[in-house]
């Protein structure tokens, strides 16, 4: 990766593969103009700092036109970006300034469904016989596609809810101010692929696919992964290769790997859908195997994770703006979870945890770093949430998953240097608590301490961009004698990374069977000390409490570091 | 001298001192080579059968079998230094299982599906044998036989002390192979062989070794169980279903691994029910075996009337008993958690019984109590390892015994058709057994120990 801007264009069809993603919530960021909300200009002001840090690519969750009553998933406008986060020109900007850093920016596209104050939906509602009526799923009686379950079961009671004005039916997988696009018309289809090009001429560098199971509805089905669904992906990915080389598709579809791998497309061809898609699984399992001191929930899910075509990648996170999903999970598990990590109430959302990563592991350094270290060398790209470079807490007390989107916190002063805004006014309340408050926990003090949990994450994020088997590399399973240690080998040509995880929180040693690598020399990366060659017997390390080790195993007869 | 009898004298020097040689402690009067197989050159290796004669004390003279592969090296090699047999013809002898050079000959052998007149390598239908050249590692911590791991892909068992017949861990695994049950090792093949019996001279013949499926990901229950008890040890004021390292849902999982395999071995292998005399007979050995016990061990005279009452019920069970192939020694030390599930190995039962006794038909009850014990074990072993005194975890210890003994047995019904627990005079009966066998075992080696059995005999005596 270049420090100073991007290759060109066509060049680097894989970046993805080696990237970390930061997740940043354009809201809550940085606030430019003083007015409470974060905005555009704001994030250009902070690309310095995502520079330092060393993250290759920004995910914009939604920021299009919108009533908001869905954080933005309800869009308004697909060409259009929210006032109070700046105009397309900035947004341009913002693309520009990172790009020159080479950092690239993913953005949100929702392409399911509309807001109801989509002028699509009001057009459709009002005029059946006009250029809109057939952009929604519309029905005379509620009772078509009873197979499909209902996904917010909290708040919604069926799929189909009446509208008064056109008095018919329309069909919302999700809230019922979110009716669903009729991707059967070709006009929508081509009314999508246009909102798509309007990103991409503006030089995005690829999105994030919302909700694309469910894109058709065929009777007697569940609705979702259905064939016309990937047809249609696949046109989209070809519109993609054909015009925007280097763009990537990332889509999100929270189901089982095996059910997920459909989504890259027909593994001859490398890939032709998406060219990333999110494990979600692995990252409950990781909370498992902490908690169970067994690397076994860990190793499991892997063995389990499907191969994927060879030019595409999983994306993994320990947190985003949702809840801790506890979906892809077992009962047993889930209810283990929530009681584990959700020892209040208030901290269960849906079937998740709204938790931020800090929080959750009790603010222990180890085991953020251990957590961490795992997110950055387990297969997959690895998405950081904002904020939990510097172990920001959360605010279980805000409603719905707010407590995860409270403002950055930069400094030691006022509103946590996110806005000069009335403290009164700002989009949420910045936390103030004595463990997590900004006056405790903020980028500036932790820039000062090189010991802090920012320098250390810079840190191995510079280990990863160095190595490139993390991003590239075949994953191998090493096992060993230990049960809480997760061992396994990252191998991309002759880059061998070993990491070593104590899961438990009492220290551990374990004896791995290395013999592959007979003769190698392992170097520990964070300090480039050499350790014992590895032999024919099985090699013996001890490992402390949620300690992790990297090593780069070197062949013989070759140089160390 | 000729080559082969000089090997043998050098042998009946060597041997004695290897860990899989039993009765050390009996003077070695002789070695004979019974059968003999050479593969290869420089280094050569020769697959060799031998008789070893020893003179025991107040009983006379016996001979037995020992599978000793040999290979023959022009030059010493350093690195088997601490497997070298001895010099013979210039030549350098080591033990040719240690020996990187020549195992990879057994694969080949396998892969050409050899028979000859001394060995004959059998391969399951589409088994994936391990590449050319995957080197081997000799596993540690083993008693009575060899293991050889094959890179990461297979797992050679070879057999020291030889018996005629097939042995019952290749026979079961054999049989299993037919059921694809998942919760074994598959089996990649084995080594038949024939030689001359020690005793009569006539010709015999039994198993060399057995090629398994590597499980490169597994640890064994017994860790991983002990991880989940230091965890609760640390807590002390947790109870066992609150603390991180819980087992209850392993332990489950076990239960229905154990279960499906039970059901496995009653598809693939023979079952019966037993006779009111087969059940009289089980139950008066456990008596006897109770009887002895009290002779031993004074503490036992007390609970004696209870316990031998759990054997008087079996006798008078008045219900059939359904019997089958069991493990016959299941245990957490029997068992592998891999990446996706549990494995049950080793079916060998006690080497140092003869092959009928060891494939006798039994009630799958055996193997569920000797779980049963073992979770009780588990427990109590970190307890009196690191915190004899300390009466808080000892009842941490009794809460994590008895949740994962639960847990172990609803995995169990869940996983099969039964609930062992709705056959307790079974239970009762074979865990009863089970712990005297414990408690005389302790009473002999580890008299610091014996109050991990006693604790239980005197839960079952009452």
């Amino acid at each position: 990766m270049t420090p100073h801007g991007l290759a060109p264009t066509g060049t680097d069809p894989l970046w993805f593969k080696r990237a970390v993603f930061y997740e940043v919530l354009v809201r809550s960021f940085a606030d430019s103009n003083a007015d409470g909300i974060g905005d555009m200009r704001g994030l250009i002001e902070r690309l310095d700092y995502l520079e330092w840090l060393g993250v290759d690519c920004l995910w914009l969750p939604p920021f299009f036109a919108s009533p908001l009553r869905d954080g933005g998933y309800d869009v308004s406008s697909y060409t259009d970006i929210l006032p109070e986060f700046g105009s397309v020109e900035d947004f341009s900007l913002l693309l520009e300034k990172a790009h020159e850093r080479g950092i690239r920016v993913i953005i949100d596209m929702v392409m399911n469904h509309t807001s109801d104050q989509h002028p699509w939906f009001q057009a459709s509602r009002s005029d059946p016989d006009g250029p809109y009526g057939d952009f929604y799923v519309w029905a005379d009686s509620d009772d078509a596609y009873g197979d499909a379950r209902i996904i917010f079961v909290d708040t919604e009671v069926s799929n189909w809810t009446f509208d008064p004005v056109r008095k018919q039916y329309f069909w919302h997988r999700f809230f019922s101010h979110q009716p669903d696009l009729n991707f059967d018309n070709p006009a929508v289809r081509e009314a999508m692929m246009e909102a798509l090009r309007f990103w991409l001429d503006l030089g995005v560098d690829g999105f994030r696919l919302d909700a694309v199971p469910y894109l058709y509805e065929r009777e007697g089905t569940s609705c979702e992964n259905l064939p016309e669904t990937h047809e249609f992906l696949k046109d989209v990915r070809a519109m993609v290769d054909e015009g925007y080389p280097d763009r990537v598709l990332l889509c999100e579809a929270n189901q089982w790997p095996e059910d997920v791998v459909e989504y890259f497309g027909d593994p001859e061809t490398g890939g032709d859908e998406c060219h990333m898609a999110f494990h979600f699984p692995v990252m409950p399992r990781i909370f498992m195997s902490v908690r169970r001191e067994s690397r076994y929930p860990i190793s499991e899910i892997l063995e389990r994770t499907p191969t994927i075509p060879h030019n595409c990648q999983w994306g993994i996170f320990l947190r985003n703006h949702d809840e801790l999903t506890l979906e892809m999970v077992t009962d047993e598990e889930r209810d283990y979870m929530w009681a584990e990590y959700a020892v209040d109430p208030r901290m269960k959302a849906n079937i998740g945890i709204r938790r931020r990563l800090a929080p959750l592991l009790d603010n222990d350094r180890n085991q953020i770093e251990l957590f961490t270290a795992l997110l950055l060398s387990l297969p997959g790209s690895p998405v950081l949430y904002y904020g939990d470079e510097i172990g920001m807490g959360d605010n279980i007390w805000l409603g719905d998953r707010d407590g995860v989107r409270t403002p950055m916190q930069w400094t030691p002063d006022r509103n946590a240097g996110f806005s000069g805004a009335d403290p009164g006014r700002l989009t949420l309340p910045v936390v103030m608590d004595s463990v997590y408050g900004y006056q405790v926990s903020n980028v500036e003090a932790q820039s000062r301490t090189t010991s802090s949990l920012l320098h250390w994450t810079r840190r191995m994020l510079r280990l990863r961009r160095e190595n490139p088997a993390f991003g590239l590399g075949e994953f191998i399973d090493v096992g060993g004698s230990n049960p809480t240690v997760l061992s396994f080998v990252r191998q991309f040509g002759d880059d061998v990374v070993l990491c070593v995880n104590n899961l438990s929180r009492f220290p551990q040693p374990v004896e791995l069977d290395l013999r592959r690598w007979e003769g190698w020399q392992p170097t520990e990366l964070t300090g480039g000390v050499p350790f014992p060659p590895i032999g024919e017997l099985p090699y013996l390390l001890s490992v402390g409490n949620h300690g992790f080790y990297w090593f780069g195993l070197t062949p013989p007869g070759e140089d160390t570091l | 001298m000729t080559s082969s009898e000089r090997i043998a004298a050098m042998l009946a020097t060597w041997m004695p001192s290897q860990r899989w040689f039993a009765g050390k402690e009996w003077p070695v009067t002789g070695v004979r080579v019974l059968a003999h197989a050479a593969a290869g050159d420089e280094p050569a290796l020769d697959h060799l059968v031998v008789a070893v004669d020893q003179d025991v004390p107040g009983v006379g003279p016996r001979s037995t079998a020992y599978q000793v592969p040999v290979s023959r090296h022009p030059e010493p090699q350093p690195r088997l230094e601490h497997v070298l047999i001895g010099e013979s013809d210039g030549f350098y002898l080591y033990d040719a299982l240690h020996d990187r050079q020549v195992t990879g000959l057994l694969i080949e052998r396998f892969r050409a599906r050899e028979q000859s007149r001394e060995l004959t390598y059998r391969v399951v239908p589409d088994a994936e044998l391990p590449d050319d050249g995957m080197d081997s590692l000799v596993l540690t911590g083993e008693q009575s036989n060899t293991s050889l791991a094959f890179g990461d892909r297979a797992l050679l068992k070879a057999f020291r002390r030889l018996t005629p017949g097939t042995n019952p861990d290749i026979e079961v695994h054999a049989a299993l192979a037919g059921t694809d049950c998942p919760y074994v090792a598959p089996l990649l093949g084995w080594i038949e062989g024939s030689w001359d019996d020690p005793w009569t001279g006539l010709p015999t013949s039994g198993s060399l070794g057995m090629l398994q499926q590597f499980l490169v990901t597994a640890t064994d229950g017994w860790k991983l169980a002990l991880t989940s008890v230091a965890d609760l040890f640390a807590e002390r004021d947790l109870h066992a279903d609150e603390v991180g390292g819980d087992f209850a849902a392993e332990s489950f999982r076990l239960g229905q691994a154990t279960a499906s395999v039970h059901g496995s071995l009653r598809e693939a292998l023979p079952t019966s029910v037993w006779t009111d005399s087969e059940r009289r007979v089980a139950a008066s050995a456990m008596q006897q075996r109770l009887g002895e016990a009290v002779a031993e061990v004074d503490v036992l005279a007390e609970l004696a009337p209870g316990l031998s009452q759990a054997f008087t019920d079996l006798a008078e069970l008045d219900q059939p008993i359904r019997v089958q192939r069991v493990h016959g020694d299941l245990h957490l030390g029997q068992v592998l958690r891999t990446s996706v599930n549990w494995k049950l190995i080793d079916f060998e039962g006690e080497p140092e019984k003869p092959i009928a006794e060891r494939v006798r038909l039994d009630t799958p009850v055996r193997d569920v109590a000797g779980m049963l014990r073992s979770f009780d074990y588990v427990a109590l072993h970190s307890l009196l390892a690191e915190h004899a005194d300390d009466s808080q975890l000892a009842y941490r210890a009794g809460e994590w015994a008895e949740r994962n003994r639960t847990a172990f047995l609803d995995g169990y019904t869940h996983g099969g058709d039964t609930d062992p627990r709705s056959e307790q005079v079974l239970l009762r009966a074979y865990e009863t057994d089970k712990a005297v066998y414990e408690l005389v075992y302790e009473a002999r080696n580890r008299p610091g120990w014996i109050v991990i059995p006693l604790t239980a005999l005197e839960r079952l005596a009452s």
